[in-house]
């Protein structure tokens, strides 16, 4: 005790050159740092933060991490994904918190139930552990759960997913980047990009508020912001920056002991080793750049808990609070780079998916941006799969499902 | 929360409202039309921060689709376009 508190990493000056310059300090930019400074050897690189660490997206979501997607390109990345979780905890010496818990997916209706048992048969297919479960088994394992019929949804089932779990998002971001500098990257908060430059599609540097930087590669991970860096060297993206919003209630006994989701109720809950509910809805239908929180979110999420949990009743929401995702037409990231434009590497779109995918995605991007090559478990997440319109798969929609996925 | 304003029924609150893109212009001609200009005017958006022009439609109201310039970073609307 008494110790004064060290800064978790070093600040650096800003060098006028480096080997690659990694645009948003969000869990995918730190992952990228830190697999490229620890596993491929390119320790001259640079993060550059508009704000600080962990701002955006990856300190706002709920933290639910699983492995239970639709499409096999989502389902193998989730599932090395959530295997990585124990391995990054010792590997950066610091606690993730991470609660493997198990994570039930509600099905309110007979037609979700038919989309589950795809969902289902194809991760049991890609040997992520997941079953289906009728209401009862529901009930077995969430007991505050309410299955009267007389509710605007009604439990059919769900899916249950006993790898799926919940960690400490701040922990995480905080662990990834002090990995990263502590192999060598350099981290810039407080600098903005105003500009990347090239010629003859080739990168050469981008401008920031703290001056010009040299550098022969850019990966753009900005989350929300991400597209408006891609109009900047003129590709242009299918994407929507769209606001989701999360609450915390008042700390409670302890009754729910994994993560839930319900797709017809727009909600999943957690709660946290704390006791507090944390529960996030649904994204807004128009795209802005604010993190705004409406009235309306709070009611629709006071009345679908109690509805589904009645337990909740009376309990306090305490904190609420939006961040950005950026949503595709299929609900599907989009991951190109050193195609048209050698040098330029774009990994976006997350929308739902960002946190759970972090590291991982991170830990391929970084083969990616040094052999400048996609890497297979990428190949399916390509920008030009909408022109050719042969979309992930990942919603359920029949007309978007075929043999290329 | 904010308000967006209809040509007919004026400042309502915007969840009576439908979103209805990026206005990125009419249709491209079918003449030398290829996918990738087809989808460029179909799902490309400028995703502004800023001031964007948009298409809305009323949807609990009156039904009228219209576009507005709206601004991206407070919600609020910069000047309400004509019904169409």
């Amino acid at each position: 005790m008494g110790n004064k508190l060290k800064r978790m990493w070093p600040e650096n000056g800003l060098k006028s050159s480096y080997d690659a310059v990694i645009i948003g300090g969000g869990i995918h930019g730190c992952a990228t740092a830190y697999y490229l400074a620890k596993e491929q050897g390119m320790k001259n690189i640079a993060l550059i933060e508009r704000t600080c660490v962990g701002y955006g997206g990856s300190g706002r979501n709920t933290a639910i991490v699983r492995a239970n997607q639709r499409t096999q390109a989502n389902l193998r990345l989730h599932k090395e994904g959530l295997e990585l979780w124990p391995v990054l905890t010792k590997e950066l010496d610091f606690n993730l918190m991470f609660n493997q818990s198990g994570h039930l997916s509600l099905a309110h209706s007979e037609s979700t139930i038919g989309a589950f048992r795809i969902n289902v048969s194809s991760a049991q297919l890609s040997g992520v552990d997941c079953k289906f479960i009728d209401a009862k088994e529901c009930k077995e394992l969430v007991p505050a759960l309410n299955l009267s019929r007389d509710i605007t949804h009604p439990v059919y089932g769900g899916i249950y997913s006993p790898p799926g779990g919940v960690l400490r998002h701040d922990a995480v971001m905080w662990a990834l980047a002090r990995g990263a500098a502590e192999q060598g990257a350099h981290i810039h908060q407080g600098v903005e990009v105003t500009g990347i430059e090239m010629s003859n599609n080739k990168i050469t540097g981008v401008t920031t508020s703290h001056g010009k930087i040299k550098t022969p590669n850019v990966i753009v991970a900005a989350g929300g912001y991400s597209v408006q860096l891609a109009e900047m060297v003129g590709i242009k993206l299918p994407v929507h920056p769209l606001t989701i919003q999360a609450m915390v209630t008042q700390p409670l006994k302890p009754f729910l002991n994994l993560a839930l989701s319900s797709g017809a109720y727009d909600i999943y809950i957690t709660q946290t080793l704390k006791g507090e509910v944390a529960t996030g809805a649904h994204m807004d239908e128009a795209p802005n750049f604010t993190s705004a929180v409406t009235s309306i979110c709070l009611k629709h999420q006071a009345e679908m808990l109690t509805e589904l949990l009645p337990c909740m009743k009376g309990a306090r929401f305490m904190r609420i609070w939006a961040g950005l995702a950026d949503m595709a037409p299929d609900m599907a990231p989009i991951i190109f780079g050193n195609d048209e434009i050698k040098g330029f590497y774009f990994n976006g779109a997350w929308g739902y998916y960002g946190f759970k995918s972090g590291p991982i995605v991170g830990k391929y991007m970084a083969k990616f941006i040094a052999e400048g090559k996609t890497p297979h478990h990428l190949e399916q997440f390509t920008n030009k799969r909408f022109a050719r319109f042969r979309y992930t798969g990942e919603k359920a929609v029949p007309a978007e499902i075929g043999p290329w996925n | 929360m904010y308000t967006i304003t209809c040509p007919i029924c004026g400042k309502r609150n915007q969840k009576e409202f439908r979103y209805g893109n990026e206005d990125v212009g009419p249709m491209p001609s079918y003449e030398n039309l290829t996918p990738e200009k087809y989808l460029e005017n179909l799902y490309s958006n400028g995703n502004h921060a800023g001031v964007q022009k948009e298409w809305w439609c009323h949807r609990q109201g009156c039904g009228t689709w219209f576009k507005v310039e709206r601004n991206t970073l407070t919600n609020l609307q910069v000047k309400t376009g004509e019904a169409k």
